[in-house]
């Protein structure tokens, strides 16, 4: 059972949280743009890493607000806890946010709102 | 909602207990009773959420002159200000009197990013007391409610044994728990069970 610091309420025992997967999956404003494997990744596919791993849990039984937190899947160790529309702070955490498969991703340039990316896809 | 205002609910009638019976339950050895039980009929409650521009109307209408900080309840004679998140807070008053603080909310919130619920019937009060308080709690609650560090005008929102419930610390030996309105017969039974050993009484 983990021991989890809600950012409102404080330490609190795991049964009180939900966990809603994985953390920073961007929704790609020109979907039209994209093809569907490209969609896919958005939509369908998420990681399941064997170590660190950001994900997003919410307080259900609490204060009821969505956090974002970078976990050890191996150890459990939560290295950090932030908030939402934030990216990790922490070097563990900041190297599992720049190296995921995602980043690079037709999806995620499609997510920013930069017309380079847009324009790329529309290409 | 202002007309279906009614002063009159302070009269008796069905609340979420009112079919439960009214009994004591002493420990064999010297007749102890560990947690006293008694339902809080009728106590009204309002739902709050806004920002730091709720205060003025909360203020005029409850006389408490800050938002409680987190995990805090702000008390100003009857009426409670309980944290339930960052802008989310509920108001305890009394019985019979939510319908009109409601509405007064309602009316001085008017121009203010702020909802106003009344869900006095959707939510129990129970008023918990005795020695035995917290050891009873803790065999459902993974909370810690050491006396040091769950502090007299403190709440939390928890699981009590699979029930969410809300739980305020009045002062060292005294809680009041608030469950929904449907698991508040559970509650009153896991409570009945859990207190068994300490001595346990419920007077309604
Ligand atoms: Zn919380």
């Amino acid at each position: 059972m983990l021991l989890i610091t809600c950012p409102h309420c404080g330490p609190r025992e795991e049964s009180e949280f939900s966990c809603g997967g994985e953390a920073h999956i961007a929704r790609p404003l020109a979907e039209n743009n994209l093809t569907d494997a490209e969609f896919a990744d958005y939509l369908f596919l998420r990681d399941n890493p064997k170590g660190m791993f950001l994900e997003r849990w919410r307080h259900a039984a609490g204060c009821r607000r969505w956090f974002n937190m970078a976990r050890d899947t191996v150890t459990h160790e939560i290295v950090e806890i932030y908030p939402m529309g934030n990216t990790p702070k922490s070097k563990a955490g900041k190297a599992a946010h720049a190296d995921s498969w995602r980043r690079d991703t037709a999806a995620e340039a499609a997510a920013k709102p930069a017309s380079k990316s847009r324009s790329k896809q529309g290409g | 909602m202002a007309s279906t205002a009614n002063k009159g609910s302070r009269a008796p009638g069905r609340t979420a207990l009112s079919g439960k019976t009214k009994q004591t339950i002493a420990t064999p050895d010297g007749g102890r009773v560990g947690l006293a039980i008694t339902e809080l009929s009728h106590l009204g409650k309002i739902n709050l959420r806004g920002g730091d521009d709720i205060l003025p109307a909360v203020k005029k209408h409850t006389g408490c002159s800050n938002l409680p900080e987190n995990n805090r309840t702000v008390q100003i004679g009857e009426r409670t200000l309980i944290w339930l998140a960052p802008d989310e807070f509920l108001v305890l008053c009394e019985a019979g009197e939510e319908a009109g603080l409601h509405s007064q909310l309602m009316l001085d919130l008017g121009k203010v990013h702020a909802a106003v619920t009344n869900v006095t019937d959707a939510l129990c009060a129970l008023s918990l007391r005795g020695q035995a308080l917290r050891k009873v709690l803790a065999k459902g609650c993974a909370l810690d409610l050491h006396p040091s560090v769950f502090t007299a005008g403190m709440c939390a929102q928890t699981i009590l044994s699979h029930a969410a419930v809300t739980l305020v610390a009045v002062s060292d030996d005294q809680f009041t728990l608030i469950c929904r309105t449907s698991f508040a017969a559970y509650v009153h039974d896991w409570l009945m069970d859990a207190g068994l050993e300490y001595g346990v009484s419920f007077k309604g």
